[in-house]
Order: C-alpha cells, then sequence, then structure tokens
C-alpha cells in the first residue's frame, strides 16, 4: 500500500469556535487575490478537492455572504468575522481554505502566488483543476 | 484636510477618516496578534484627525476578546473586519482596518509589523491615546 501523500493540518478561527482540517502534501501552491473580496479579507487560498477538507466544529457558526453571481459562498465565523475557508466560484467542488487560519505553517512548503482575480472572468478557469479528485 | 473614504465589502459599513496628512505620511501597521493575522488586517490612525464609521442598522456586529477593552467592528453580513474602538477618557479612540475598507492610497506599501503581546492594560491604554484616532460611531436608524 502506497503512503498517501497528504497530511492533514488543522485550523480555525480567532474565537475557537469553528475548526477545520485541511490534507495537504509537501508543496503547497496558495493564491493571493486581488480581486475585492479577497482584498478585504485578506484571503491567502488553499484550493483542495472535497475529500481533502472537513469541518470539525462549529459549522453552525458560519454565516454565508453571497454577491455578484451568488455562486461562491463566502463562509465567515458569525463571532469573530474570520474567513477560514469557503466555496469559491472558481471551485464549487471543492474548497479554498485560508491558509492564515492555519495553525501552522511548518511542515510543508508553502508556495504563495499572485491571483489576478480583478480579471476574474479570463483567469477563474486556470484555478478549475486544483479542486479535481484524484483519479 | 482630506477625506479618505472606504466600506466593507456589502457596504453596509462606511468610513470617513478625515486627515490633514496625505495616505502616503499615513501610518501602515501590520498588528502579529492571531485576529489581525487571520484578517489580513492592516491599520492606520492619525491622533489628529477624525474617524467616522457609520453602519447601517444591525450591520455591526462587536467582538471583544483579549483585554476586553476594545470593540472589533465586524460586518455582520460580509464578515469584514472594518475598524477598533475603545472607549477613552478623551472620548471614543479607534484604529482603521486599511485593508478591510479598501482604503485609497495605501497601494504597495510595505506596512510595519507591530507586536503588542507583553502589554499591560494600562501600557496599552496610553499607547492607544497618543496613537489612535478620535471617533465616532454611529449606526443609522432603518428609515435612512
Amino acid at each position: 500500500m502506497t503512503a498517501s501523500p497528504f497530511t492533514w493540518h488543522a485550523g480555525g478561527c480567532h474565537c475557537g469556535g469553528v475548526r477545520f482540517e485541511v490534507a495537504l502534501p509537501a508543496t503547497v501552491e496558495a493564491q493571493s487575490c486581488n480581486c475585492s473580496m479577497c482584498a478585504k479579507t485578506g484571503f491567502v487560498h488553499i484550493i483542495v478537492p472535497e475529500s481533502r477538507f472537513r469541518v470539525t466544529k462549529g459549522a453552525e457558526r458560519l454565516a454565508e455572504y453571497t454577491f455578484n453571481t451568488r455562486v461562491a459562498k463566502h463562509l465567515f465565523c458569525a463571532e469573530c468575522g474570520i474567513k477560514g475557508f469557503y466555496r469559491p466560484r472558481s471551485n464549487p467542488d471543492g474548497w479554498s481554505v485560508n491558509a492564515r487560519c492555519l495553525d501552522s505553517v511548518e511542515g510543508f512548503e508553502l508556495k504563495i502566488e499572485a491571483f489576478d482575480g480583478q480579471n476574474w472572468e479570463a483567469n477563474g478557469a486556470s484555478l478549475s483543476h486544483l479542486s479535481k479528485e484524484p483519479a | 484636510m482630506t477625506e479618505l473614504t472606504g466600506h466593507c465589502h456589502c457596504g453596509a459599513i462606511r468610513v470617513e477618516l478625515t486627515t490633514a496628512l496625505a495616505a502616503g505620511e499615513l501610518p501602515l501597521r501590520a498588528c502579529q496578534c492571531g485576529f489581525c493575522r487571520r484578517h489580513g488586517g492592516l491599520t492606520t490612525s492619525d491622533p489628529k484627525g477624525r474617524l467616522h464609521i457609520e453602519a447601517a442598522p444591525g450591520s455591526a456586529n462587536r467582538y471583544r476578546f483579549g483585554l476586553g477593552i476594545t470593540d472589533f467592528l465586524l460586518c455582520a453580513e460580509c464578515g469584514v473586519y472594518v475598524a477598533a474602538v475603545m472607549p477613552h477618557d478623551s472620548g471614543l479612540l479607534a484604529v482603521l482596518n486599511v485593508k478591510g475598507v479598501d482604503l485609497p492610497g495605501f497601494e504597495g506599501r510595505a506596512p510595519d509589523p507591530m507586536t503588542y503581546d507583553d502589554e499591560t492594560s494600562d501600557q496599552r491604554v496610553a499607547r492607544r491615546a497618543e496613537r489612535w484616532m478620535p471617533a465616532v460611531f454611529v449606526e443609522t436608524s432603518p428609515s435612512a
């Protein structure tokens, strides 16, 4: 049996009400997006398939915000406002986890690249492979 | 005087910073606490200026932690961290999250990393009395 290339890492909001886990490879490519929403929330995207993410505490504390096409489901802790993860418009079949909300960024390499979300229509499709489940 | 304006993502909370300084002369601080890091907050204040914060009815959540002397104002609708306010002998004092309201004139600047973990309550209040700015926080009436 081959060992999984992924390791589970925990994270959460500030008040502790919402906790999650995400399975990450040794090298993680993350996106820093300049769109109006991501700029205001400081979101640093780690996009993963459905199977590599789980909410472990506080799903009932999440508030949802939508705008524009309303495809993306922007979730945040209703208590402390922290947006630890959400359903992105680019990857509605997966999750985007906020690298800022991981308990630690040790144990893997985090490569943050710029993503031009201000021109989302031209660039959004370039992210769609990130949430595909392995065959 | 310059008036710099901004708002949270959905527009329910709006701010106006009145200052004699150009945006480029205002400080830009990156507090390293767990709250500010998670929100990606970068803050500014002008002790000689003033901040007007206006929130639609029911749109501002107040979050407290740590010493419990500060209200962190969050938009209940879109979750954005707008500003922090602290009651003080001199009146309400505030610091504004430049990122949260997309305040113009700060693009491309490297923030100053700040760590306040070791402050006592008195030290924190004294620092803010020097660096934070007078503020007014109003919730508009439903008919406004």
